[in-house]
């Protein structure tokens, strides 16, 4: 148990821990979690990882129709992942589904009330745009909000990265050529 | 930033607070570049989600027309320089 080890200089969670019950110990591991997120897709290490990985899968498919470079670019970002979030197991499962299945979860998801967030005094202007926003996280149309804020913050760090890596690759392709990258794509995190 | 979490067992609960959500939409913010900076209480909970889907829209299409570009890049014999060829030809092959 918690109790055996020292106390006042272990770090904050161990102390929440052992006062509290287990809901509290799961969202201090969670706040955990979520300051290493915080660093993730931000780093140069991370960015050259999964141009490699990229280039790596292109060369293993050796097909390299625009259509394919899409995929294969998703797909690789989501195995990055590590299957720590909802939109890169969903990119991952929706490659493997047959269209019998995708159907079937669909049907199965439209009857229900997308709106599961214990809202209060959301308007409805405010619901449109939070379910326009679960459309366009893959796998998150019924998500809490917490969990949909939480999956868009990681999705929109892993995109922007795709885009740095994918940018990079190919102007070195273009030998060099000026392409300029958007400069909002600029780390913010010093790797 | 973890410590001011001590409210947090209601994430996973069925009722979120008002101030929930308004620290999860100042965090949803400052990840939008059209919205970083300026000050949250100036910027409509509505807004930071509209400009989310619209930046989001924007990444993936900014990743289309790099798939595109990629593709073509790979396919043609556009460029000689040395990279180019090497990387070309690693993936290629």
């Amino acid at each position: 148990m918690a109790s055996s080890i020292p106390g006042p200089d272990t770090c904050p969670e161990f102390k929440r821990r052992k006062r509290r019950i287990t809901d509290d110990s799961l969202a201090s591991s969670h706040s955990h979690q979520r300051n290493q997120r915080v660093k993730r897709w931000r780093t140069q290490r991370e960015q050259h990882f999964y141009s490699s990985k990229l280039i790596q899968a292109l060369h293993r498919s050796r097909r390299t129709s625009a259509k394919e470079v899409h995929e294969t670019a998703y797909r690789v970002l989501a195995v990055l992942a590590k299957g720590t979030t909802r939109w890169s197991r969903a990119i991952l499962t929706a490659r493997k589904m047959t269209k019998h299945k995708r159907a079937k979860v669909a049907s199965s998801t439209r009857w229900r009330r997308p709106a599961i967030n214990g809202e209060k005094r959301k308007t409805p202007v405010v619901q449109k745009k939070l379910q326009a926003l679960g459309r366009l996280v893959p796998g998150c149309r019924k998500l809490s909000f917490t969990n949909l804020l939480e999956e868009t913050s990681d999705y929109i760090a892993a995109l922007e990265m795709q885009v740095r890596a994918m940018t990079a690759i190919t102007e070195l392709l273009a030998g060099g050529g000026p392409q300029p990258p958007a400069d909002r794509l600029a780390s913010n995190v010093n790797s | 930033m973890s410590s001011r979490r001590s409210r947090s067992r209601q994430s996973t609960g069925s009722r979120i607070t008002d101030d929930q959500i308004i620290d999860l939409v100042s965090k949803l913010q400052q990840l939008i570049p059209e919205l970083r900076g300026r000050r949250s209480d100036k910027v409509s909970a509505s807004k930071v989600l509209q400009e989310t889907c619209n930046y989001i829209r924007n990444l993936h299409r900014e990743v289309d027309g790099l798939s595109d570009r990629l593709s073509q890049l790979l396919a043609s014999t556009e460029t000689d320089s040395d990279q180019a060829a090497i990387i070309r030809s690693l993936i290629m092959e």
